[in-house]
């Protein structure tokens, strides 16, 4: 017995003087290497709903369509260009010089299969419902289709841009796709292909050689590694000792502390995201709470003293909000009712309303924990006693859609997707197909999902205008603030921040 | 002796089912399997599809048999987060997990029992205060914590260690302490009141007085029967640390079944979740055997 | 009589009472001294000290965010140990935090306690197929990975200071039972147990007035190093967001909001994580005194 202990201990102690040898990718093998927090357990972006996941799917994949970031405006990317001949009939030619990774040249067949195979798999598919507006897809050519809609649909570019375009035949055939085809080893037709994939742990990336460049240019540097770690202090810990050379998602305190080393470059700019606190004023979670009378809510956007929050605690250049969409999206309409920080309406709103000595409220949040303390601290002091539940998004999740939610703090980061739609089609959906909308005013649905059926832009600009007026008038929402978007890098590289906050890693060049 | 071993492994397999059990109707009534595969932006109706597809509208307990006669044949499951076999997850987390296990009990090894014996050869003197100063402290130190201050010395301040990931052994270090650390008080003591019973024992007393002393005495007499009882301690240790590593993991960035677990828990991930109570359950219940049929083994009263 | 004369007097140990000679340990006990001490130091920052300081823990100036402590350069003697990322003071904070730890420490280890003993008095005094369902229990509770079963219950029942005090004593309860089994089983077999029962005392009766207060000494000492372990578990779980929920000033919870800020503002880590530590550290000695004080085997010198 003690043989075998001196045996292993000996061995244990050989093994760790001999390790010490860890690499670090750098410039002299062209290797740059990111941190996400959230791991990526699928290579097949038309199967997360994730931001990680749209950053991946912008790396590896290509769509006929792309968000140009200085103008947000949608542009070719595999399309070369496009007509739309009437509401509901769009034609796209397409590139011709475009191969997938394994090499094969994309024609109008792999566009075509792929549209029909995320029709027909629509319930797998998370993101996008492309069956909602789509009728059918025709090949007009060996480098042209034809889209036909159900119906006129607004949004249409931001799907053609979500959706990822797969080799014909890879997903299995009509009848008997496999969503999971793509899931571990990717053929796209992106900047960078996979070289390797280890669930949630790291992707391995290496430059398209045969890339066409395109709308989003060809990429500078030959390969990237994105590594999951979950946790930020452990992803500063790795960028200051070199292990990593980018990180997002930074607030301001640290970004500022951490680029006082001169080996880190700290940037923040605007991004899409914005906060918000629905709240239940129809009544789900139960009939005759304060929160259901129009001065309640009025008094809780009142309370919140959104700039001094937003200046202090979210920083950069994070500003209130008072319309639930981000003021730079399309369709974000801002002449709506804004309400001032001032603690005494909101006191003799409240008064007015019935209770002069405040009430209950289970404040619930997922995100931003210091944010969430600050509005309960802020709604305490009109006399709203705010019990604060910050938990898990499952949480979240299951309470409210059991409607047990009063109120939440939520925000929405319309990533790489600068339309009122994308937030209001999530947001206001009608209750029967949706818990997020506690409005109870159909007015709202309608208004607000109608626009989205319609291509005429003005008109789709006063169907905003005036359900975003609505929500602002019944105080629906409390819309707190812009969320800024901050990137730490190593200064051995260059990352330029778009104004939508959105990485587009495949910019990134070595100084 | 086998039939002792065979009423224990009869033990061991009930009370691994009966905390399946446990486990599957606690996570089906705390999380919502159809919410958590339709993920986060999905409505009503998506929802309500996932569920009926699954069959989740079935009562829990036609869910459970189904599991569990699919356990029967092999079939692990398949993870709703990761969208791969559970068994396959599994396989691809042990070896990190083992790794940190193992290395931490060496940890643990070589601190408490030099120590131990330290502390026994001299009761009641400034060795032995340090040594018993040294299980109360790391008794009273949080782990998370412990493992921050760690990184924010040895990797940051002094960048011998790397701060987190689990590429080279290297990366096991710093965890290792950590984990390692927690165990150190119990076999500590253990080596040190059992060297100090031996010692006090009658042959050890007839070797004294044919003048062995001092080390000598330690490692020919005394060491070899104090360490048996700590090694079956060793054995439960390292259940717990196969379990236990959850935050040290976390912490660390280790992708091991302690990480896996979290992500489980907070992806809603229920199969997984389901496989790894089981698997720990198990695995702690195995060496518990272990370190019984170990006891029984050496004392021979107990044999019978 | 008084009591100190009494104690001063130089007794011969032989001539003392039980409950003298323990008093008497205590007094020699080092360990036990230091724990107490610090245990009453830091009952009174966490109890006391708050009534005197004006300050909320909840009073929140955002422009005074995450100052460093007062000796730091940038720090203020307004707030002596700075303040946290929502500019509340960290001082009032972490004194509050104690009062948190040691409220669900003492209740979580009143739940183990409550069904450990009760188990285990259970089984050791009519032993047979009872000793080996609880037997059966315990295995399992002990097999069972303790923090995903917190973390499931949390997410069912939804956090609360009483759900964490219920979750974690229902997890540590397993050395209350093993020692009570012990303890009660070599107490039944006792004679004046025997004769109690013979003259017709019923089981309740002597399970409460006989066995229980026997357990006393042995009890005191479990329930003791569980407080330590249960404010430890606390921490665990407020650390990994399943906890005390903010803005309550949980150690654990405030280590966690700190460890963004790990590389520029690590007192934030550091200092909970210290009071936590000579918290436990304090209990746990208290702990090991006890058990040397009321062990009549042991002598301290």
């Amino acid at each position: 017995m003690l043989k075998w202990l001196k045996y292993t201990s000996g061995i244990v102690l050989a093994a760790l003087t001999i390790l010490p040898n860890i690499a670090f990718a750098d410039k002299s093998d062209d290797t740059i290497v990111v941190a996400f927090s959230r791991e990526l357990t699928n290579l097949d972006y038309n199967f997360g709903t994730k931001t990680e996941y749209i950053i991946l799917g912008d790396l590896v994949d290509d769509s006929l369509f792309y968000v140009e970031p200085k103008t947000l405006a949608y542009v070719p990317s595999l399309a070369s260009d496009f007509k739309i001949v009437n509401d509901t009939t769009v034609e796209v030619n397409l590139r011709k010089d475009v191969t997938f990774h394994s090499g094969e040249k994309m024609t109008a067949d792999d566009i075509v299969y792929t549209y029909n195979f995320i029709m027909q798999d629509d319930q797998n598919s998370r993101h996008a419902k492309i069956s909602d507006w789509l009728k059918s897809i025709e090949k007009t050519g060996q480098f042209s289709v034809r889209f036909n809609l159900k119906e006129p649909y607004a949004n249409l570019f931001n799907d053609l841009y979500r959706v990822r375009i797969r080799q014909n035949g890879i997903m299995g055939v009509e009848g008997n796709y496999d969503s999971n085809a793509q899931a571990t080893s990717l053929n796209g037709l992106g900047p960078y292909k996979v070289v390797s994939f280890d669930p949630g742990v790291e992707v391995v990336l290496e430059r398209h050689e045969d890339y066409f460049g395109g709308a989003k240019g060809f990429p500078a540097i030959k390969n990237m590694v994105i590594r999951s770690i979950p946790d930020i202090g452990t992803q500063q810990a790795e960028l200051m000792s070199g292990g990593i050379h980018w990180m997002y998602s930074v607030k301001q305190d640290l970004g500022t502390a951490m680029a006082r080393s001169s080996r880190i470059n700290y940037q923040i700019g605007q991004s899409l995201r914005i906060g918000f606190l629905v709240l239940d004023a129809g009544g789900y979670s139960g009939k005759g709470h304060p929160i259901t009378d129009v001065r309640v809510r009025r008094a809780m956007n009142h309370a919140i003293n959104r700039g001094s929050i937003a200046k202090h605690l979210i920083g950069g250049p994070a500003k209130a909000v008072h319309t639930a969409c981000n003021p730079v999206v399309f369709g974000c309409y801002q002449d709506v009712a804004q309400y001032e920080y001032s603690p005494e309406k909101a006191k003799n709103l409240l008064a007015e309303a019935g209770f002069p000595h405040g009430f209950d409220l289970d404040l619930w949040s997922y995100r931003d924990k210091e944010a969430a303390q600050a509005l309960a601290s802020d709604l305490g002091k009109v006399g709203i006693r705010v019990n604060l539940k910050h938990g898990k998004l499952a949480g979240l999740n299951k309470a409210r859609k059991a409607r047990e939610i009063r109120a939440y703090f939520g925000t929405w980061g319309s990533t790489a997707s600068p339309d009122t739609a994308t937030i209001s089609n999530i947001h206001w959906r009608a209750p029967e197909s949706g818990d997020r909308n506690l409005s109870g005013d159909p007015k709202v649905n309608e208004l607000m999902l109608s626009a989205e059926r319609t291509l005429d832009l003005k008109e789709r600009k006063r169907l905003y205008a005036e359900g975003l007026t609505l929500i602002a008038d019944q105080a629906y929402w409390v819309p707190l603030w812009t969320y800024p978007e901050g990137v730490l890098s190593s200064s051995d590289i260059i990352f330029n921040q778009d104004p939508d906050g959105y990485p587009r890693l495949w910019n990134i060049t070595w100084k | 002796m086998l039939r002792f071993i065979m009423n224990r492994l009869l033990v061991v397999i009930a009370v691994a089912l009966t905390l399946s059990v446990v486990a599957f109707f606690l996570l089906n009534i705390a999380i919502d399997p159809a919410q958590a595969i339709a993920g986060e932006e999905a409505n009503f109706l998506e929802i309500e599809q996932v569920r009926e597809r699954y069959g989740f509208d079935r009562p829990i307990a036609v869910r459970y048999l189904e599991w569990f006669s699919g356990l029967l044949q092999g079939d692990f499951g398949t993870s709703y987060y990761w969208n791969k076999p559970v068994y396959q997850l599994i396989l691809e987390r042990i070896p990190e997990t083992l790794t940190l296990a193992l290395m931490s009990l060496s940890v643990t090894v070589l601190v408490a029992i030099p120590l131990g014996c330290a502390a026994a050869l001299k009761p009641n003197t400034m060795i032995d205060r340090f040594a018993l100063g040294i299980a109360v402290s790391a008794q009273a130190i949080p782990n998370f914590w412990l493992g921050l201050m760690l990184i924010i010395l040895l990797a940051v301040i002094y960048p011998i260690f790397p701060v987190s990931g689990d590429k080279t052994l290297y990366h096991f270090i710093l965890p290792s302490l950590v984990l390692g650390t927690s165990s150190v008080p119990p076999v500590m003591r253990l080596m040190r009141t059992g060297l100090l019973e031996v010692m006090n024992a009658d042959y050890i007393r007839t070797a004294r007085s044919k003048g062995y002393f001092g080390w000598k005495l330690l490692i020919r007499h005394s060491l070899r029967n104090a360490l048996l009882p700590v090694v079956s301690v060793l054995a439960v240790q390292l259940g717990h640390k196969f379990g236990g590593s959850v935050i040290t993991e976390s912490v660390f960035a280790i992708n091991g079944l302690g990480r896996l677990a979290l992500e489980s828990i907070l992806g809603a991930d229920i199969p997984t979740v389901q496989i790894l109570v089981f698997i720990f359950a198990f695995t702690f219940l195995a060496l518990n055997l272990f370190a019984d049929i170990l006891n029984v083994y050496l004392d021979p009263r107990l044999r019978k | 009589m008084n009591i100190i004369n009494k104690l001063t007097a130089k007794k011969d140990l032989r001539d003392m009472t039980p409950s003298e000679v323990m008093l008497r340990k205590a007094r020699t006990h080092k360990g036990f001294k230091f724990g107490l001490g610090l245990l009453l130091v830091i009952a009174f920052l966490g109890f006391i000290a708050p009534l005197f300081i004006s300050v909320s823990p909840f009073e929140q100036d955002l422009s005074m965010r995450l100052l460093p402590p007062a000796w730091v350069d940038g720090g203020t003697w307004q707030h002596w140990l700075g303040t946290d990322g929502n500019g509340r003071d960290y001082l009032i904070r972490i004194l509050y935090g104690a009062r948190i730890s040691m409220t669900i420490g003492l209740g979580a280890a009143c739940v183990g306690m409550l069904i450990g003993v009760t188990l285990g008095i259970i089984a050791g005094f009519f032993g047979g197929w009872v000793d080996q369902v609880v037997n059966y229990i315990l295995t399992c509770q002990l097999a069972l990975p303790g923090l995903l079963l917190a973390m499931t219950i949390v997410f069912l029942v939804g956090p609360s200071i009483l759900v964490v005090i219920v979750v974690i004593g229902a997890l540590h309860w397993t050395l209350f039972l093993v020692v009570a089994r012990a303890a009660t089983k070599r107490i039944r077999s006792l004679d004046y147990v025997t004769a109690a029962q013979a003259i017709g005392a019923s089981k309740f009766q002597i399970m409460t007035r006989d066995v229980l207060p026997n357990l006393k000494n042995q009890i005191i000492v479990i329930f003791t190093l569980e407080v330590g372990v249960a404010i430890l578990s606390e921490a665990s779980l407020s650390f990994l967001g399943v906890g005390i929920q903010p803005p309550t000033p949980s150690w654990g919870l405030l280590i966690a909001e700190g460890k963004d800020a790990l590389f520029y503002q690590p007192w934030l880590i550091i200092l909970p994580g210290i009071a936590l530590f000579l918290l436990v550290l304090s209990i746990n000695m208290m702990g090991d005194g006890i058990r040397d004080i009321t062990d009549p085997e042991s002598n301290i010198e």
